[in-house]
């Protein structure tokens, strides 16, 4: 209930309904949702969708809910732009929180699979962190349920940061400036690593886009989308059945589905992401079974080793699409041409390739019967979820500097 | 055991019939596990030939940059000739490297003697310790599994399919492989300088109550005042290494310490008498393997003993046994013509080196959605 309670603060309008739907979601009890709901009146749209158990699209609100045990503050914030930015909070002080979240990649990796560590690949797609802020959960399977929690998960994992607590704590003692910032900010006599997620966080709490032409226009500037948008939203909300997982105002409902994304291909043809496929069901907890005949993500199956769980992923947020391909858990899909293909025919590739679990696939997922025309249209409205590209320099790191003098060290009692 | 315990008391009746019982040190020389040969290991070469591959493998350091053999070299005496340590990228080590040789003939390792167990234990201390190879062993032994070269390595070792366990079995494995040979000393070839080093060595020098046995120490941690090295804590790379380092083994305000506590990291003496104490290092190898003592601050085997033979460094905590030796120049001469004779020929060459080249890129499994992970 916890996460359903966080999204639900950020809703509109149909909050109550939208968390109970929130609840039963990954049972896919909204399977009543018929998809034909063909260009009728964004009133008529918002009855329907409470009626159906799910939220209208919604305006981003400009900041999201701050949590009562980090609040905000400029020099917080601006810490954790520091740190995030800040290679030695890894393991070989080569790669930073940005290196995989990089602004000039949509704050994300654009490539299938994320960079990961140096002599690793990771497994899945790197997420964006644009208005991650706003997100109940983070991962792709909602593993962890604060940016907080977020920041440790991939500063320490093998093939993201392979950061440990002890040496980055160290690091961080031995940088001046990080010792001043973190006693104004947290009061710590020498930083404490827990704070320096706390400050990542709050900067990310800052990175969200709100001035997009689906705000827009949903704040009632009628000329923000494009007759073909404008299409694509009666589509979206209609015969294409988007909504039933795209919904409110990030245009997810942050639940688990099976939509039927095919494994990738590049665990056959790479060795390095078959290490790492390996690596992850060892890690994230396999019975013998499951390690030796795995040949796809069992997903959100690691949270609760449920089997109804197995390829379940998360609904990503459409906004900020433009700037993130590839696209899905995976990144299975380059274009959101492709993604549109993908679900046109019911959950499969251009090869009818389709999920390695499909015994949990969503009966959500049908083919839409939409023509060339209607596919373009759907396109161009999920590009009205992006605005102008948001980018940022890196900022000067601080440097290292001895903590004794040589004098001091000298005097030192033997 | 039985065996090692047998040779000594052999030895221990040799020496005394020799006559070698020359002043009190000398006398107190029979206290201790005399000096001698190192016993003979039996060494299962597939296991010890996979354990060589993999010693010198970069594959199984995090970021896939360096091998063991990177701070054990076989061209410096498989230990790395500096004073201080490369360990991990992104920070340096706080400590000398130790030559590995004769590594199984130890019953404790690392200079603090943290590790007292099994090289099972330190092969995998040193891999996975984040600043030494910060190597997560689950993606070891996924890497070791993707190259066909070890997974035939590890059936033909016996081990079956290659895992984390099997790779701490076979290095130590090789480890057995990398013993002293040819050693003046236990071939009997010894100059008659080194000769009469010898007898200073259990006797007037006393350096045998704690350089004893055959791999010359007793496995225990002293104080004998070396200087400080500085760069420990001034190297902000080293010291972040340093700080890691005490902070995981739970030091008390570990931010504010200015020297290398040694031992009392596992051993946490309430009266801190055990600070700055350090294992005795074996005295094999030793012309290999300069700079000297836990922190490289002796450069020289002359240098070793004009700093014994004035009675150490400076340190609250330095051993009572440690006086000044007055030992004459020549005196001098000759022990350190001894420790040489205790340095056999470099274990260099293919049947101590693995010199095949390892892939640049993992293979990908053929038909991988038909086999098996």
């Amino acid at each position: 209930m916890k996460t359903l309670i966080k999204t639900g603060a950020l809703l509109a309008s149909t909050v109550s309904l939208a968390m109970l739907a929130g609840c039963e979601s990954t049972n896919s009890a909204n399977e009543g949702f018929k998809g034909s709901l063909n260009a009728v009146s964004q009133t008529a749209v918002d009855a329907k969708a409470s009626a159906s158990g799910f939220a209208p699209l919604a305006p981003l609100p400009v900041s999201p809910a701050i949590p009562a045990d980090n609040k905000q503050s400029d020099a917080k914030v601006e810490l954790g732009k520091l740190l995030f930015f800040d290679p030695r909070l890894g393991g070989d002080a080569s790669i930073s929180c940005a290196s995989c979240h990089d602004p000039s990649q949509g704050w994300a990796w654009a490539e299938d699979f994320s960079r990961g560590y140096p002599g690793t690949v990771h497994w899945r797609n790197s997420q964006s962190i644009m208005n991650s802020g706003h997100y109940p959960g983070s991962f792709w399977a909602n593993s962890v349920t604060s940016l907080e929690a977020q920041a440790p998960s991939a500063a320490k994992g093998g093939v993201a940061g392979n950061g440990e607590n002890d040496i980055m704590t160290a690091r961080l003692a031995l940088i001046p400036e990080y010792r001043k910032r973190f006693n104004e900010v947290f009061g710590d006599d020498y930083p404490r690593i827990k704070n320096a997620w706390r400050a990542i966080a709050s900067f990310e709490r800052t990175i969200n886009q709100t001035d997009t032409p689906i705000d827009r226009y949903l704040n009632g500037d009628k000329s923000a989308l494009s007759e073909e948008q404008v299409r694509g939203k009666a589509l979206f909300e209609g015969k294409a059945g988007c909504i039933q997982c795209h919904n409110g105002a990030l245009a997810s409902d942050m639940e688990m589905y099976n939509i039927g994304v095919p494994p990738a291909k590049r665990w056959e043809e790479d060795g390095l992401a078959q290490i790492t496929f390996r690596f992850e069901l060892y890690a994230k907890g396999s019975n013998e079974k499951l390690y030796r005949t795995a040949k796809a993500d069992p997903g959100a199956y690691f949270r609760g080793k449920n089997k109804w769980d197995l390829g379940k992923f998360r609904t990503p947020s459409l906004r900020y699409t433009m700037y993130t391909a590839p696209y899905m858990h995976n990144g299975a899909f380059y274009t959101l041409e492709e993604v549109v293909d993908f679900y046109n025919k019911g959950g499969f590739d251009e090869e009818d390739r389709t999920t390695g679990w499909p015994k949990t696939k969503s009966k959500q997922i049908k083919p839409l019967g939409l023509s060339d025309d209607e596919k373009a249209d759907l396109v161009a409205f999920i590009e009205s979820f992006s605005g102008d590209e948001i980018l940022m320099d890196k900022p000067d790191l601080p440097d290292y500097a001895p903590m004794f003098t040589l004098e001091e060290l000298k005097e030192a009692k033997k | 055991m039985g065996i090692r315990a047998t040779k000594k008391r052999l030895l221990v009746s040799v020496a005394v019939g020799l006559g070698l019982v020359l002043s009190a040190n000398a006398q107190a020389a029979s206290k201790y596990p005399d000096i001698g040969p190192l016993p003979n290991v039996k060494i299962n070469k597939n296991k010890a030939e996979l354990g060589k591959r993999l010693f010198f493998d970069p594959r199984l350091s995090g970021d896939a940059a360096i091998s063991c053999a990177h701070c054990h070299n076989p061209e410096k005496g498989f230990a790395d000739g500096m004073a201080l340590s490369d360990g991990y990228p992104g920070n340096k080590h706080f400590r000398n490297s130790p030559t590995v040789i004769n590594a199984v003939h130890k019953n404790r390792w690392n200079w603090d003697g943290r590790l007292g167990t099994n090289l099972n234990d330190v092969t995998r201390g040193m891999l996975t310790e984040d600043y030494i190879m910060n190597m997560d062993m689950r993606i070891m032994q996924e890497r070791v599994k993707q190259d066909p070269v070890y997974v035939k390595m590890f059936k033909d070792a016996g081990y079956g399919e290659p895992s984390n366990g099997s790779v701490r079995k076979a290095i130590p494995e090789y480890l057995k492989t990398l013993t002293s040979k040819n050693v003046p000393f236990d071939t009997g070839k010894m100059s008659a300088s080194a000769k009469k080093g010898k007898a200073l060595f259990k006797g007037k020098a006393g350096c045998i109550q704690c350089h004893n046995g055959p791999n010359f120490t007793d496995g225990k941690a002293y104080n004998t005042g070396v200087e400080e090295n500085w760069d420990v804590f001034m190297d902000t790379d080293r010291h972040q290494a340093f700080l890691a380092y005490t902070m995981f083994m739970g030091v008390e305000n570990y931010n504010n310490l200015k020297r290398d506590p040694g031992a009392h990291i596992h051993q946490h003496n309430p009266d801190k008498s055990d600070m700055g104490t350090f294992l005795t290092p074996s005295l094999r190898e030793l012309t290999h393997t300069a700079p000297y003592m836990h922190n490289g601050m002796v450069k020289t085997l002359d240098d070793v003993v004009a700093f014994y033979n004035n009675g150490g460094g400076e340190d609250s905590n330095k051993d009572s046994r440690i006086k000044k030796l007055g030992l004459s120049g020549s005196e001098q001469k000759d022990l350190v013509e001894f420790l040489k004779s205790l340095s056999g020929d470099p274990l260099t060459g293919d049947k101590y080196v693995w010199s095949e080249d390892y892939p640049e890129e993992y293979e990908a499994i053929e038909n991988w959605r038909q086999v098996k992970n």
